[in-house]
């Protein structure tokens, strides 16, 4: 199907990102205002810039889709990416803005006085920004051609183009602008069609599921749709989104851009709440997609549920309208999530892999902003040219795993990290390469593998959804290992649970914070 | 890089004369004992959900009001009992943690930074 309103609609968002982006330039005057946006955010503007980022292609097309093919147990989703934040708010957040660390490898450095854990920790960074890239791409290359007719693969071009060109040009402060007003994008564009079909559902007597369809579908924990299992998986799913949260390299950045610890909190209470109203409304995609789309088209993913269903409820202008909306918000919440990853992941490549070479060879000609403009390039070419293979996973599933490695490798070094003074350095080492090997390679299976060789039975459910089990594999690991190592212990260790346990003016009464 | 906690010049001394303290291990006790057992707390109502869901399908699918059943109910009161134990979290803080950490930062600032 193609719609004059779709391309309009698509169009004019990434226009709008790219023109807040250039605008945002003006304001960003040094590297340190590139980075956390000179700390100059307030709590309103900074919730909806962190929702605004965190709502991406697997919470705007995903989970209704995960909801119509495989039921109503697929409503753990939402509920899990909205309780991740609490989960690093209580346990984590205000003792990492303390620590002055600005990403996952600072604090890593910070915390173990490390350079080979820093390293560790880059490496997983890049890896599970690109993981959680993929969907993204993916997702803008589904709604280009499910609203236009395009061939799939250039809406993923698309979203890579104006992503590179937003952080080239504008840095965090831009991005932090931009984050907020696509939150508002996005809720408008699912609320309002939401609403719309409601009220025609309800006009046509409000219609069930067939009875023969509700009796697995709408059972929780039913096993519809084929996937076994289903107590060990939503389990899992619930582990991976709960813990994964917090070790997402776009997360953790933001809980800078506050003035200080009680507007951090602050900024986490509305965090919570715009979620939760977000995720109000994709469920319904995914039960009404049930009631009017009993079947998809062959060769229709049933992640495009959400931009298909409005044609059907109401065919002609209304519903073309609708799709155009659906379309525009959810290339609104592919820019914005790719930004902020590849933010995250640009300032890794650039900090330790990019700057320390090129400024050696260049011999100090080599500006910070232009290493970073490189590593913003990189950053995003890589997952761009992975989303172009054809994989098994819906966008959340693969969102999902990105979480699942999240949660079996930064989760155990963050908390441990955080309230345990006996975390050796080889402990911690130990944590993240068995944590990152096991969840990596069970992704790679899930993602790549063959279907009908590694999907079915028991060890495709281990392998879709590994959190339950190498998350505490690897706590296990980092405990024992430094446990056996405790002459490894980094002799700093008492100073910086100092730093990170009290509060935090005790510190900045001597040094003025950046 | 951390830019700001590398610079400052002041010695080790003082911080593990704080981390030894009494009130710093007390602000450290108070926040983990109330923080530790929330958390313990919502991630098993989380899970008492899908054990509800698992064992209990014929509680789960009664229905209340036309189509809505427990189930959609008991999901539905997630996300807004996730809401409740922020604000819970967030009012403890400023009450309860904020002003002891207070204390213990005149404490280092008057003896501790000279």
């Amino acid at each position: 199907m193609s719609s004059p309103a779709g391309i309009v609609a698509i169009s004019l968002v990434c226009l709008v990102t790219v023109g807040i982006g250039a605008f945002g330039l003006r304001l960003s005057r040094t590297t340190s205002d590139f980075y956390v946006a000179g700390r100059s955010v307030t709590a309103g503007w900074n919730a909806s810039a962190i929702g605004g980022e965190y709502l991406s292609a697997a919470s705007f097309l995903g989970v209704a889709g995960l909801v119509y093919s495989l039921g109503v147990d697929m409503l753990w989703f939402p509920v899990g990416y909205t309780v991740g934040y609490l989960v690093l708010l209580v346990l984590v957040a205000a003792p990492l803005r303390r620590s002055g660390a600005y990403t996952l490898p600072d604090f890593a450095e910070a915390r173990l006085e490390s350079r080979f854990v820093r390293s560790l920790a880059s490496g997983l960074v890049v890896g599970i920004g690109w993981l959680y890239l993929i969907p993204q791409f993916q997702g803008a290359g589904l709604a280009l051609a499910t609203v236009t007719g395009a061939s799939p693969s250039l809406g993923n071009l698309v979203v890579a183009l104006v992503v590179v060109a937003n952080v080239v040009a504008g840095g965090m402060r831009s991005i932090t602008l931009v984050q907020a007003v696509q939150y508002w994008i996005k809720l408008t564009a699912i609320a309002v069609p939401a609403f719309v079909l409601l009220a025609f559902w309800a006009r046509q007597g409000g219609p069930a599921p067939a009875a023969d369809l509700s009796r697995t579908w709408g059972q929780v924990l039913g096993g519809f749709g084929g996937r076994e299992h289903p107590v060990y998986s939503t389990y899992s799913t619930i582990l991976a989104l709960c813990f994964g949260t917090m070790g997402l390299p776009h997360v953790l950045v933001r809980f800078y851009t506050n003035p200080d610890g009680r507007a951090a909190r602050r900024t986490t209470l509305v965090v919570v709440g715009l979620l939760g109203v977000f995720y109000l409304f994709t469920p319904v995609y995914g039960v009404l997609g049930r009631i009017y789309l009993p079947t998809l088209p062959a060769a229709v993913r049933p992640d495009s549920v959400t931009l298909l269903l409005p044609q059907v409820v109401t065919p002609g202008t209304l519903g073309a309208l609708l799709s155009a909306i659906l379309a525009g918000g959810a290339f609104a919440a592919f820019l914005s999530t790719a930004s902020g990853l590849t933010i995250s992941v640009a300032g890794v490549i650039d900090q330790d892999l990019l700057a320390p070479r090129l400024h050696h060879r260049g011999g100090g000609d080599v500006s910070r902003i232009q290493t970073f403009r490189l590593a913003a390039i990189v950053a995003v070419v890589i997952p761009y040219a992975a989303s172009l293979l054809t994989v098994n996973t819906s966008l959340a599933d693969t969102v999902g795993l990105a979480f699942a490695v999240a949660a079996s490798t930064f989760c155990p070094l963050l908390i441990l990290g955080v309230w345990w003074r006996r975390l050796s350095v080889v402990g911690a080492a130990a944590g993240l390469v068995t944590g990152g090997t096991l969840a990596l390679s069970a992704t790679t299976i899930t993602v790549l593998g063959r279907p009908g060789v590694t999907h079915s039975g028991w060890l495709s459910a281990l392998l879709a959804q590994p959190a339950a089990w190498t998350m505490p594999i690897a706590f296990a690991v980092t405990i024992l290992v430094s446990l056996a190592t405790p002459s490894r212990i980094p002799p700093g260790t008492a100073r910086t649970m100092v730093r990170l346990h009290a509060p935090e003016d005790t510190r900045s009464s001597g040094a003025a914070p950046s | 890089m951390s830019n700001d906690a590398q610079s400052r010049t002041d010695d080790d001394s003082t911080f593990t004369e704080v981390q030894q303290s009494a009130e710093f291990t007390d602000l450290r006790r108070r926040f983990r004992s109330f923080v530790f057992p929330l958390t313990g707390a919502f991630l098993a109502w989380y899970f008492l959900f899908v054990i509800c869901a698992a064992f209990a399908p014929a509680f789960m699918s009664h229905k209340l009001v036309g189509n809505i059943n427990v189930g959609l109910v008991f999901g539905l009161l997630q996300f807004v009992s996730t809401f409740a134990i922020t604000i819970v979290y967030v009012r403890w803080a400023d009450r309860h943690f904020d002003p002891v950490a207070e204390k213990i930062r005149n404490h280092v600032e008057g003896g501790g930074q000279a």
